[in-house]
């Protein structure tokens, strides 16, 4: 597992700005300790899609979306997908807010930084097959964007048994913990020109975010 | 016979996995397997015949998810579906006339327990409970809790099965490629939580194929000393189709099961993807074995909730900072429930090498029970060092076993008849090493005959409770060579005894030997050392004193447990620049300190101007502007979020030093006001939260942070408790918004003058408005800003 070091930065609100060597020292901490101690794992199946309207077919999944729906717009088959990093990022945090409150905060973007490289990594995996059989990725969509409930994790979770499989459990909120964590759907469509390789926060309504990549 | 007579004196098969048989019946993706014992209790039944028919000792009834979790919503009792999936395996064993125990299955709750998790670790028992009762009342004649991957749930099961059933426990868990469970945790740590809480066999199960556990097994028959059990898949997982395939067909499996059976493996099975014809295959391929001998291993070891840490021929340490004896901050601590304070102190240890840490919150004015409850949950959230629960209170020392995620070093017992009648049933029943004073009702021997005398006899006592004499740690008792020259000699002399002749590890207090002398580090290291080459195994000493430390690392580096001196190099060898940075700190002015971030400096720096300024002064003219200039900083994008709490720490560190100097006057701090902070309740994302509650402390604010989860009553009767004017909320998530919403709702209705500010990753000026609030802060600068506006017009 990998962290960032570009994206750990951006998280931590740097646009380009090269941090100061006690930052710098902080990050090369964080992300040798979050390296070493995290336990990347991944669960995901894949199904027989069909959209109708704004209803989703995955599978044993059905979903009402409209973000969703369109997202998925000509995929015949699509993936469901969940991974995570394990508890490491969780427990630093918990440390380091007791000793150190900047190291919690660089753990959280490492944090957010590894789970989101690993997520790709996994993406790549189901990229390699998929292109054995002639099919293109739709970006991966996650429960929470756009209108895809989050209520849909608990039936993602009983789908891929994240619990035993991978270690993430629902909060009753719907969160998962480990919070470092990503479940998602991704597409996937044998016409080349609908796949999309860009990431884009294009389907989300929170325009003012400081985060958002257009 | 009995299941416990025959466990590791003959081979003993499970049946195998009972999902891939009801999938192929049609259970389907999502739906609850354990329901088909009410709904197609002819297909359950006909399961277990089949497995019966391939031979198998030991039938797993179809109770693995029954919980009162999982099975909320189902319209059936936990009870009920417990009792009817014993009574099928039963009438299955009936119906072909074969001899089988019936395994009560148990798996994991689904849910995360704490310290990251929501759920404590008593609900944890409590939901295991009524599935044990039901299954033993229904007949079954072992338990099985398997497919584990958290200790601390593991932990639940086992005494929830413990204090409800006389059934025998088999535990099996996953382990992943590196030989970790989910939480970490190694192998040997897992094993001596389990031999500790006295279960009956332990093993591994799911995950991988008999291939990939094959090689698990040295590192297990290693460290554990009871019978072993295996149940692997049919291979790894392989999603056809989004169906889930084990590609391992039974002859396969078969044959490496039978390579594991001559490993000294006592009882084998399968788990996902096996059949009955896998099994078939087994027991046919086993036929005519029986397992190797179960040899007691005599390791003595304690273990955290990720790792153990052995006693052998390298010393441990035993840090002993976390006692209030003669420490009057750590007093204060206790008497403030000002946890983070400990929760310092045990990571400043574990910094300085500390291997375990002793854990005593003793004082006569506090409630010592819930205090060793909530600091050793506290601890175990944020250190993965062993613990030792330090204690008399035989009630706080229960509950500590209790809470424990691990196995214990339990401190202690002595030899008085009424001691070890109370410590040692609780040793046998939660498990730990445990500290011997060689003490008893005469008082302490004076001489190392008596002490050795008073050993022999807690050793055979403790033999009586089924306590091996590898989870003793001997205390000969140091005593300070200012009231007796010989006293030293004693000590040791008894201490050589009891770890060469009798072969039981040993500890000592070793400062204690010092008391009343001057420049007390000099004796106490030049005894530890001493001490240590005469066998010393875990010595409780401070480790931040860096001569005991380095008395610590020279000793292991001459006996040669620190091999080719690695350690010892890589410590020392840097230590020549030292004195170059020391000279740099003087330089700086507490204003640079803070701005810079650098927190030693800063308190330095503080102190030394208070000897010649007003304390106001020095937080007005460098203290604030400081922290003025880094705030401004980081609202230009010219100062990131990790420098400005860099900052925030140096600080904090400033004003400690002006605390305590007001303190050694007698004037109490006077705080700018009381805010609360929360997270709301459902969130459990609280790291926003905690950067405005640093950034507020240091300016001055009394802050009262209720955490993360926090229900909206919680708030209200806080803020009314102590008369709060304002409280700041958090939330991640568009899904917590609406509680933040009803706390503020609540909030306004009971208090119309407490004020609200919001902020979070969703929240936007236009939701802030929406749902009440008084302020929206889009990020930590904001919230102080806004706090000092309204409590600079109060």
């Amino acid at each position: 597992m990998k962290v960032d070091r570009k994206e750990t930065l951006r998280y931590l609100g740097y646009r380009g700005q090269e941090p100061d060597t006690q930052t710098e020292k902080l990050i090369e901490e964080v992300t040798e300790e979050l390296e070493r101690g995290s336990l990347p794992k991944s669960v995901y199946r894949e199904y027989d899609c069909n959209v109708v309207g704004d209803k989703v077919k995955i599978g044993p999944l059905t979903v009402v979306s409209h973000h969703l729906s369109k997202n998925l717009q000509g995929c015949e088959k699509a993936v469901i997908l969940a991974a995570t990093i394990g508890r490491c990022a969780d427990l630093m945090i918990k440390k380091y807010s007791v000793t150190n409150m900047a190291k919690a905060t660089v753990v959280q973007a490492a944090g957010a930084s590894a789970i989101e490289v690993y997520v790709d990594e996994v993406e790549e995996e189901v990229r390699k097959s998929a292109r054995e059989r002639g099919l293109y990725l739709r970006p991966r969509f996650s429960p929470g964007y756009g209108d895809f409930s989050l209520d849909y994790q608990k039936e993602v979770f009983s789908i891929l048994e994240c619990g035993k499989r991978i270690g993430v459990t629902l909060t009753e909120g719907n969160l998962m913990m480990p919070t470092k964590s990503v479940t998602a759907i991704i597409g996937l469509t044998t016409l080349m020109h609908q796949s999309c390789h860009q990431k884009t926060c294009s389907s989300c309504e929170k325009t003012d975010c400081e985060f958002r990549v257009e | 016979m009995r299941f416990k007579e025959r466990l590791g004196k003959e081979l003993l098969f499970f049946d195998g996995a009972m999902g891939t048989m009801l999938q192929e019946r049609g259970l389907q993706t999502g739906e609850i397997p354990e329901l088909w014992n009410m709904t197609h209790e002819e297909v359950i039944l006909d399961v277990h015949k089949q497995y019966l028919e391939a031979g198998c000792d030991i039938v797993k009834a179809n109770t693995f998810g029954i919980n009162p979790f999982k099975m909320e919503s189902t319209g059936y009792t936990c009870e009920e579906l417990t009792k009817k999936g014993i009574e099928l395996v039963k009438r299955a064993i009936q119906e072909t006339g074969k001899e089988a125990y019936t395994a009560l299955d148990i798996g994991s709750l689904g849910k995360l327990l704490e310290p990251l998790g929501e759920l404590t670790f008593d609900e944890a028992y409590e939901a295991f409970k009524p599935v044990c009762i039901a299954g033993e009342q229904a007949g079954a004649d072992l338990v099985l809790i398997e497919t584990m991957n958290d200790t601390y749930e593991i932990k639940a099961a086992v005494l929830a099965a413990k204090e409800n059933t006389s059934l025998p426990i088999v535990v099996t868990m996953v382990f992943d490629e590196g030989g970790k469970l989910l939480t970490g945790a190694d192998m040997e740590a897992a094993v001596a939580m389990l031999e500790g809480l006295r279960v009956d066999a332990i093993g591994l199960n799911c995950g991988f194929g008999p291939d990939v556990m094959k090689e698990f097994l040295p590192k297990l028959r290693e460290v554990c000393s009871l019978p072993i059990v295996v149940n692997p898949n049919a291979g790894l997982p392989v999603v056809v189709d989004g169906k889930t395939c084990f590609h391992v067909g039974p002859e396969e499996f078969a044959g490496i099961m039978a390579e594991i059976a001559e490993e000294g493996i006592s009882v084998l099975g399968g788990c996902c993807g096996t059949t009955p014809a896998h099994i078939k295959a087994l027991v046919e391929s086993c036929k005519g074995k029986t397992p190797l001998a179960i040899t007691e291993k005599g390791r003595s070891v304690v273990s955290s909730y990720t790792h153990a840490v052995v006693l052998d021929n390298r010393p441990k340490i035993i840090g002993e900072r976390i006692n209030p004896t003669g420490k009057s901050r750590l007093k204060q601590a206790l008497r403030e429930n000002d946890l983070e304070y400990i929760y310092k102190e045990a990571l400043a240890q574990q910094d300085m090498g500390a291997h375990i840490l002793d854990v005593n919150v003793g004082l006569p004015e506090i409630d010592e029970v819930s205090m060793m409850k909530s600091v050793l949950t506290g601890l175990q959230g944020i250190t993965d060092l062993p613990l030792q629960i330090d204690t008399s209170d035989m009630e706080a020392m229960e509950q500590g076993m209790r809470l424990y995620n691990g196995k214990p070093l339990i401190n202690s017992v002595n030899g008085k008849k009424e001691s070890m009648d109370a410590v040692f049933p609780l040793v046998a029943k939660y498990g730990g090493m445990v500290v011997c004073l060689t003490l008893d009702e005469n008082g302490i021997p004076e001489t190392a005959e008596g002490r050795i005398e008073i050993a022999e006899r807690i050793i055979a006592e403790a033999a009586r409770y089924g306590i091996h004499k590898k989870d003793l740690l001997m205390d000969t008792l140091c005593m300070t060579i200012s009231t007796g020259q010989e006293n030293a000699k004693i000590t040791l002399d008894a201490l050589d005894y009891v770890r060469n002749t009798l072969g039981v590890h040993t500890t000592l207090g070793v400062s204690n030997v010092s008391f009343g002398l001057p420049q007390r580090e000099l004796v106490n290291t030049a005894f530890y050392t001493i001490a240590l080459s005469r066998g010393l195994s875990a010595g409780i000493i401070n480790p931040n004193s860096e001569k005991m430390m380095a008395a610590y690392h020279s000793y292991c580096a001459l006996n040669g447990s620190d091999t080719q001196c690695t350690d010892y190099i890589n410590l020392y060898s840097q230590q020549a620049e030292a004195p170059k940075k020391t000279a740099d700190k003087k330089e700086v002015t507490l204003y640079d300190a803070v701005v810079r971030g650098l927190i030693d400096s800063a308190y330095q720096a503080a102190k030394k101007e208070l000897e010649t300024r007003e304390p106001l002064a020095v937080i007005d003219e460098d203290l604030i502007p400081a922290l003025d200039k880094v705030g401004q900083g980081f609202e230009k994008k010219t100062v990131f979020l990790p420098q400005l709490l860099m900052s925030a720490d140096a600080a904090k560190a400033g004003f400690d030093a002006i605390k305590e100097f007001l303190k050694a006057k007698g004037d109490a701090s006077a705080s700018k006001g009381t805010i609360i902070v929360a997270t709301v309740k459902g969130d459990i994302h609280d790291i926003g939260k905690n950067i405005v509650k640093v950034l507020l402390e240091n300016y001055g604010f009394n802050v009262i942070d209720l955490g993360k989860d926090v229900p909206p009553e919680t708030v209200v009767e806080t803020a009314k408790e102590n008369d709060v004017k304002l409280v700041g909320l958090s939330a991640l998530m568009t899904t917590t918004v609406v509680n933040m919403e009803t706390t503020i709702k609540m909030l306004k209705e009971e208090l119309p003058e407490c004020k609200v500010m919001v902020g979070g990753a969703v929240l936007t000026q236009t939701y802030a408005d929406m749902i009440g609030a008084d302020f929206y802060s889009k990020d930590a600068m904001g919230s102080v800003r806004y706090a000092n506006e309204l409590f600079e017009n109060l």
